[in-house]
């Protein structure tokens, strides 16, 4: 397995730049996932990475090697496509073996690799079938089969799961992370969808309008979101933000000042806030929590009520009009147009200017 | 009947598709009025054509043409002939339809936009000068003279082209990743995904090869080198004086039958070729 | 922005794209050498030819467009043009019309249908040759079908292959017959690619079976009106072995094409610079009937 390391790349079709100066270094055996929404460019950097698109800057290192010049063949890497790429008129094992025989690798060996992975992935009886004659789930253990006879340094997964329903996705999901498991693989997988990012990953790098945003663990993105961006597209629902003022208090934390009037103490540093900073109030639906009417740091009415059976999202609107999502129980009572009192997790806010996010001290080990 | 089928046609219950069958008997009518008189000896026919209606037939002219003429020699022609420029068209626009579908080389762009424009070409635009070209490499009266023409033309690349390039190109980029050079991409993994398009391509020039008039009319001089058709021509040149209209019948029917047995076998797949390229 | 590894194999830097890029014509050049030496070239070596006065055994001599202003005061020639555009108006509305009769009562699943769609169609991949001795044997004066039954029923032969007025139309009915298949395919496929949800819409609305093909069924094959027009135009102009075999032109240049006419001056007289300008003459007005046709389609549908 093997090292990859991506150094300042940038790539343009045309006048529109669609990397920005990205680097990058993925461990051995490490399970990273590029995540962000359409358009950001992780699809053109994983393409990169595979040789399938050029690069305008930058180096891209592969087990020690450099590869940003070598053709896709000879980079030792596997991808597993969107919509598969089997090729149509031949067999499964066909399918399977082709790439080895481009390099020429003994046939008993192709056969004992094939016999291999298709006994991991459960394909065997479909080895003599051609792929419009098997499901499109089936298709994908497939595509992935042919990735992992070809013994690969690195494993590129492009939205895989994209094309499956959602059973057959969870169900996926689990398989991969089986897989690697067992495996031990360096593998990059690209997708727009966060859960996947959060159950796969080992490290997520989240991109948006072709730069990186933030690399780290799933928790740590989810507890300390380098940005507004990241805070807002990780976590359902979507992170509450609202713009709030800091007022002059003696303690070292910042005190926010909702734009009701309202107040919530933070833990976060004064002193690792801007001059004169216009900040946002970030806080998620699970450390808002439903009160009272007289109880809470402030209250207002709410709009909508979303049960979803192991808690129920309840909209507030406040009194100057933004709208907070506060979490209640399962068994909540509260309906449209109850006036419910909130109570925030002070704790667990965080503050946004347009550059990055502050959170609450000390940071939190996870 | 259904809503659709009722409004899709004139439908009418008897009345239609007995007159259609009347019709279709029409239409068979030429070929069944040749088929009559090859069936009578041609004296006979010299004297009252109407004797087509009554016995005694023979068999005497088709005899005639195993045993004596040269439609045997004209046929093989013909055959080399079509067989010859449709596996050359096939080759060629097989090649440089994965080359301008899928490959980038300068200028690919325009000359293909210039390829075609040589759709609108037709025959009697060019075909005094391949003439003398044909007569100045003396190509006249070979096989060789009368295929090359036909690897010219610009149809099948135009199909070829668009085939490849609706095939995704996702199967490419897995076929790189596999280590599968450009020429083994085209030939192990595209190219048999293009089937539907070769046949088409295939049928339309063989049928074009075999029923060419004018070309091989000037270029195949020599009697040992017609095609079916050229063949079938010549002999009508001296129609009323010569071997009876009988003989003659039975050599239009004979020479018939060739791509009349192609047509029965591959009628599905010509019909399939015929409204698929125009849609 | 890229520096040497201090490890690991220096690769060279030019992205596999661009690598090869001149290598990969090589799929195009064979079709291409074909396309220039036996169109191209050809089809410029023409109009040059048609600026000289030649023939086949290499004199020739520059007379700029004295071969076109020629043509333009052959009265042999002209007619020939005139020839031409009347065996347009003969077969092609007749081609259409009855294409489109036949795809509508044919476009039906039984198996009859199947095998009169076959029938129909049959025609078209015989050769000329074939169809205008089938032909001549029916139309000619003595013993060809027409004369037989005239015969049987006490009247006198017609002479349509020598007679003035008939020549053309004769040839245009073999035409017709030989040619039909391929409108009738078009219009079967056309038909076939219109919604049933429309016609149950104007079941629905209580239209009369003509009224849903004036509304319903002509609407939505227009496109393949005018295709089969332009795919006609453009077949029939080029006319030649039906007035070659069945009437060598005749009687008196009344049933003569302007192909023929090339075929005879080249081919037989030897004259090719002339011929060669009646072929570029040929060559334009088929582009010019082809655009016509194109852009009054197109007219008619942005109505």
């Amino acid at each position: 397995m093997a090292d990859i390391e991506l150094k300042n790349i940038s790539k343009s079709f045309g006048r529109t730049q669609v990397i920005a100066d990205v680097s990058l270094h993925v461990r051995s055996g490490e399970f990273v996932v590029f995540l962000g929404p359409s358009g950001c460019g992780k699809s053109t950097l994983l393409r990169m990475i595979a040789g399938l698109e050029s690069v305008d800057e930058g180096e891209i290192w592969i087990g020690g090697r450099r590869v940003d010049g070598l053709p896709p063949g000879e980079r030792r890497v596997a991808m597993v496509f969107q919509h598969y790429a089997l090729y149509p008129h031949m067999t499964v094992r066909e399918n399977m073996a082709f790439g080895l025989r481009n390099v020429g690798v003994a046939g008993d060996e192709i056969e004992r690799r094939i016999a291999d992975v298709a006994r991991m992935l459960e394909i065997e009886l479909l080895l003599e079938r051609k792929p419009g004659q098997i499901s499109g789930g089936q298709r994908q253990r497939v595509a992935i089969g042919r990735a992992l006879v070809k013994e690969p340094l690195l494993f590129l997964f492009d939205e895989p799961l994209s094309n499956l329903d959602a059973a057959l996705r969870a169900r996926t999901r689990l398989e991969i992370a089986q897989l690697h498991q067992r495996a031990e693989a360096t593998t990059i997988f690209v997708t727009h969808d966060q859960v996947e990012a959060m159950t796969l990953a080992h490290r997520i790098v989240i991109m948006n309008k072709q730069r990186i945003e933030q690399i780290g663990t799933p928790m740590e993105i989810y507890t300390r979101p380098a940005t507004a961006f990241v805070a807002g597209f990780v976590g359902t629902p979507t992170m509450n933000f609202v713009p709030v003022e800091i007022d002059e208090t003696a303690s070292e934390c910042a005190e926010a000042k909702l734009p009701d009037g309202s107040r919530v103490t933070t833990r976060i540093a004064k002193s690792s806030l801007p001059e004169r900073a216009k900040l946002t109030f970030g806080i998620r639906a699970e450390s808002v929590r439903v009160a009272g009417q007289q109880a809470g740091d402030t209250k207002g009415r709410a709009l909508f009520v979303e049960r979803l059976g192991d808690r129920t999202l309840v909209y507030v609107e406040l009194a100057e009009g933004s709208t907070i999502v506060a979490e209640d129980a399962g068994m909540s009572r509260v309906a449209i147009g109850d006036v419910v009192g909130l109570e925030f997790d002070g704790g667990a806010a965080h503050l946004f200017d347009e550059e990055r996010g502050y959170h609450a001290m000390p940071a939190v080990d996870d | 009947m259904s809503v659709a089928a009722r409004s899709h046609g004139l439908s009418g219950n008897v009345l239609l598709p007995a007159l259609m069958i009347a019709l279709g008997i029409l239409m068979l009518g030429p070929i069944l009025w040749a088929l009559g008189l090859s069936f009578k000896s041609n004296a006979e026919l010299m004297v009252d054509t109407s004797s087509v209606f009554h016995s005694p037939y023979t068999l005497q002219n088709y005899a005639d043409i195993m045993a004596g003429s040269s439609v045997i020699r004209w046929i093989m022609n013909s055959v080399i002939v079509s067989l010859g420029m449709m596996f050359g068209v096939l080759i060629l626009s097989s090649l440089a339809g994965y080359g301008f579908a899928r490959l980038e080389f300068p200028g690919r762009n325009i000359i293909f936009v210039l390829v075609l424009f040589g759709l609108a070409v037709p025959e009697q635009a060019v075909i005094i000068a391949r003439y003398q070209i044909f007569s100045a490499l003396d190509l006249h009266n070979t096989y060789a003279g009368l295929i090359l023409p036909g690897l010219s033309a610009p149809f099948g690349v135009f199909l070829m082209t668009q085939y490849f390039r609706a095939i995704p190109k996702e199967i490419d980029e897995a076929a790189a990743l596999d280590n599968a050079s450009r020429f083994r991409i085209f030939w192990r993994v595209l190219l048999p995904m293009t089937l539907p398009a070769q046949a088409t391509i295939g049928i339309f020039t063989f049928l074009h090869a075999w029923n060419d008039y004018w070309w091989p009319l000037i270029s195949a001089t020599n009697v040992q080198m017609y095609t079916l058709t050229v063949g079938v021509a010549a002999t009508q040149i001296n129609f009323a004086e010569s071997t009876g209209l009988g003989f003659l019948m039975a050599q239009a029917i004979f020479a018939s039958l060739p791509i009349l047995v192609v047509y029965l076998f591959f009628q599905k797949y010509i019909i399939r070729a015929v409204s698929g390229a125009a849609a | 922005m890229a520096t040497v590894a201090q490890a690991g194999p220096v690769v060279a830097a030019a992205p596999a794209v661009t690598r090869g890029k001149w290598r990969d014509a090589v799929f195009v050049a064979p079709y291409l050498f074909f396309y220039i030496a036996l169109i191209v070239v050809p089809l410029v070596w023409g109009m040059w030819l048609s600026l000289h006065k030649a023939d086949f055994f290499g004199d020739r001599t520059f007379v700029g467009i004295e071969n076109f202003m020629r043509l333009f005061n052959d009265g042999f020639f002209l007619r020939t043009v005139w020839n031409t555009f009347y065996f347009l108006l003969l077969t092609v509305p007749a081609l259409a019309v009855i294409g489109l009769a036949l795809a509508l009562a044919l476009n039906r699943p039984t198996r009859t249908a199947a095998v009169l769609r076959g029938v129909f169609f049959s025609s078209s991949v015989l050769s000329v040759t074939i169809v205008t001795l089938l032909w001549r044997v029916i139309f000619i004066a003595d013993g060809g079908f027409i004369a037989t039954v005239l015969e049987a029923f006490g009247r006198p032969p017609v002479a349509f292959l020598s007679n003035e007025y008939l020549a053309l139309p004769a040839i245009a009915i073999a035409t017709i017959w030989w040619c039909i298949g391929l409108p009738m395919m078009l219009f079967l496929a056309a038909l076939q690619q219109v919604p049933n949800s429309l016609y149950e819409a104007a079941a629905l609305d209580n239209a009369g079976r003509w009224t849903t093909l004036r509304k319903v069924t002509f609407p939505s094959i227009r496109r393949t009106f005018a295709l089969v027009i332009i795919i006609q135009i453009v077949l029939q102009f080029q006319l030649f072995g039906q007035a070659q075999l069945m009437t060598l032109g005749g009687p008196n240049n009344a049933s003569r094409p302007v192909v023929l006419f090339i075929y005879e001056v080249g081919f037989n007289r030897w004259d090719i610079g002339y011929a060669a300008a009646a072929s570029q003459i040929l060559f334009s007005l088929i582009l010019m009937a082809a655009m016509a046709q194109y852009f009054l389609s197109r007219r008619r549908e942005d109505l």
